[in-house]
């Protein structure tokens, strides 16, 4: 076995020094969230102590957090589905048909993602009340959706072009449908992209707060703008609330990266040569 | 199964023609090899009869069906791709059984019955239920055959199926090809630049050249008795000699490696050359009769251990394929005599149709 050298030891010491600071919040946190009150404030901080679940019993039972965490889920997975399935067939479409204008139309696509949320807040928001879709479900899929749509037009397009025509012309000749064709032959071999612009979506969907403070109201409020609203209680931060709520808001994305981690690996080197099929 | 009748047919991108005015018929239940060079129009042209590209101009018959604006898969064609295009979540069986869905008339049991059918045929059984992203390119590409032949469609196209598949897997293809070729007739138009294997699997070559077909007849009768210079320089490894005459004519048309001068043809108006393919020129150690001298310049070994002689004879050059056991010294002299039955005359580059005689 090759013995390691010094500057192995360097580099994993400065890898582990990076992994803890970013971890330390996180672990705060978490901690945090099985103390008292008193525990979590007290100097110096308790490493040992009695742990309870008090906080969560309390969250769990408050009116209000069951049904914010119901809309976090909702809101995130069905922007996602609707927002993959649109993109995917424009992706399809964009790099099959090739439509006047295409290359202009994906910049367009493009520049969507560099305006910033607060500067389209206003007009979204003058719409949905016009509309009369502010703080409805349908109303804030939709407007997640056409948010998420962009991004992941670009990213599946990448994947697509990187799959041969001749599968598609296979399809034609064998008597298929386009339909028959996408699902058959193209969707399960970009799959991976699919999943990559899924999790990039749900990621950006769950920790949204802007759009969901303004536009949304109490029926649709998501688990961040909860976080927002029930930070100060008794005049003073709560941190009780505080932790166990984040405790809880970090699971799912948590899970979701661990379990697709090499699919957000191929997301994010999308669009590199690939062979002909 | 219907022939396929080609009239005037053009494909033009922007200004360049890939397809020009052609004409022609490929008789039902053979086998048609497009060959030519890159570039010379005939994977267009097999598009263009399986549906994937439309004519500028022209027309496509199945028969007496015209199919030239009709959809793929309205024209009952199957196509095999120079990669193996697979459907990566089924088994192997279920790539063959998938198009034969769409044939309503067909029972699942049936569908099963001609999917085995075709994995016998192919000797696939044994990776009957393998998932496809488990064999190789080669295996793959087999089932892609298989998948095209199972559904009996009247015409088959094949778009150079073996150029990305590695040697064994290539014969391997081949044999399952001529097996396939024994039990179904349909009509099939394979493309190839492989001249081999469109020798060893046509019916007929359709040789292409800059979006025409020069030629179209049966393997043999192409290679001995090419239509064009290019067939000549096209087919066989090396090519055919070509000669020019030299001077002289008053007497007749006089070449290095002819004995005697030949009397000129009356349709001989253009530049005149005289083709022969290396392997009939013969090569002596002596002098014989109707021999000429000449030098050997280079000499090499080819497949199958036969001499490849590059000679001069006077001012013209040429390559003969000998027998082991000539010498094969650069330098030597040897005597090499041109038959005159296995020389072919062209004028202006096109063959000349009448025997030329030698005089006296």
């Amino acid at each position: 076995m090759r013995p390691t050298s010094w500057r192995e030891h360097a580099y994993h010491a400065l890898l582990w020094l990076v992994a803890l600071i970013f971890f330390a919040p996180i672990f705060w946190i978490v901690l945090s969230s099985f103390k008292t009150a008193d525990q979590i404030l007290a100097v110096p901080p308790k490493l040992i102590f009695t742990p309870t679940i008090a906080n969560y019993t309390k969250l769990f039972s408050s009116a209000s957090f069951p049904h914010q965490l119901f809309n976090s889920v909702v809101l995130s997975v069905a922007a996602v589905l609707i927002a993959v399935a649109v993109s995917f067939l424009a992706a399809f479409s964009f790099s099959r048909f090739k439509p006047p204008g295409t290359n202009f139309l994906m910049f367009l696509l493009l520049s969507i993602r560099m305006l910033p949320g607060s500067a389209a807040i206003l007009p979204v928001y003058l719409m949905y009340v016009g509309f009369g879709w502010k703080d409805t479900y349908a109303g804030m899929i939709l407007f997640y959706a056409m948010f998420s749509i962009p991004f992941s037009v670009w990213i599946l397009k990448g994947f697509i072009d990187g799959v041969s025509p001749r599968f598609d012309e296979t399809g034609i000749v064998n008597g298929a449908s386009w339909l028959r064709i996408i699902t058959r032959t193209i969707l399960p071999q970009v799959m991976p992209g699919v999943i990559a612009a899924s999790i990039f979506n749900f990621i950006f969907v769950w920790n949204e707060f802007l759009f969901n403070y303004i536009i949304g109201g109490i029926s649709t409020s998501n688990i961040p703008v909860a976080l927002a609203s029930g930070l100060y209680s008794n005049g003073g931060v709560d941190w009780t609330f505080i932790s166990a709520l984040t405790s809880v808001y970090i699971v799912p994305p948590i899970l979701v990266v661990y379990f697709f981690q090499r699919y957000l690996l191929v997301g994010m080197t999308f669009g590199t040569v690939r062979g002909e099929v | 199964m219907p022939d396929i009748r080609l009239s005037h047919l053009s494909r033009a991108f922007d200004k360049f023609k890939a397809v020009d005015d052609i004409t022609a018929v490929f008789a039902e239940g053979t086998v048609t090899c497009l060959l030519g060079p890159s570039g010379c129009g005939k994977t267009t042209l097999m598009r263009m009869i399986a549906g994937l590209e439309m004519p500028t101009s022209g027309s496509i018959k199945f028969g007496e069906r015209d199919v030239t604006h009709l959809a793929p898969r309205r024209r009952d064609v199957a196509m095999v791709f120079q990669y193996p295009v697979m459907y990566r979540t089924c088994s192997v069986i279920e790539n063959i059984e998938l198009p034969l869905q769409r044939d309503r008339s067909l029972s699942a049991a049936e569908r099963r019955r001609r999917a085995d059918e075709v994995l016998e045929v192919l000797q696939l059984s044994d990776e009957r239920d393998r998932h496809i992203g488990d064999l190789d390119v080669g295996m793959r590409q087999k089932v892609a055959v298989g998948r095209a032949i199972a559904r009996r469609c009247d015409v088959i196209l094949f778009d150079e199926p073996t150029t990305n598949v590695e040697v064994h897997a290539k014969l391997a293809l081949i044999r399952a090809f001529k097996e396939f070729r024994a039990r179904l007739r349909q009509t099939v138009i394979y493309v190839t630049h492989d001249q081999t294997e469109a020798m060893t699997l046509a019916d007929q070559i359709a040789l292409m050249q800059a979006g025409r077909i020069s030629q179209c007849t049966a393997p043999r009768i192409m290679y001995e008795k090419p239509e064009s210079r290019f067939g000549g320089w096209f087919l066989g490894n090396p090519g055919m000699n070509f000669l020019v005459p030299r001077g002289g004519e008053d007497s007749g048309l006089r070449f290095d490696v002819l004995p005697r001068p030949l009397e000129r043809p009356a349709a001989a108006a253009g530049e005149l050359s005289l083709g022969i393919r290396p392997e009939h020129v013969e090569v002596l150690l002596d002098p014989a009769q109707d021999t000429v001298p000449a030098r050997v310049l280079r000499s090499s070994i080819t497949i199958g251990g036969q001499n490849l002689l590059s000679l001069a004879v006077g001012e013209a050059r040429l390559k003969a394929k000998t027998a082991p056991g000539v010498p094969q010294a650069d330098g030597a002299t040897v005597f090499i005599r041109c038959p005159l039955e296995h020389t072919v005359f062209f004028n202006d580059g096109q063959r000349l149709p009448e025997a030329v005689r030698a005089l006296g």
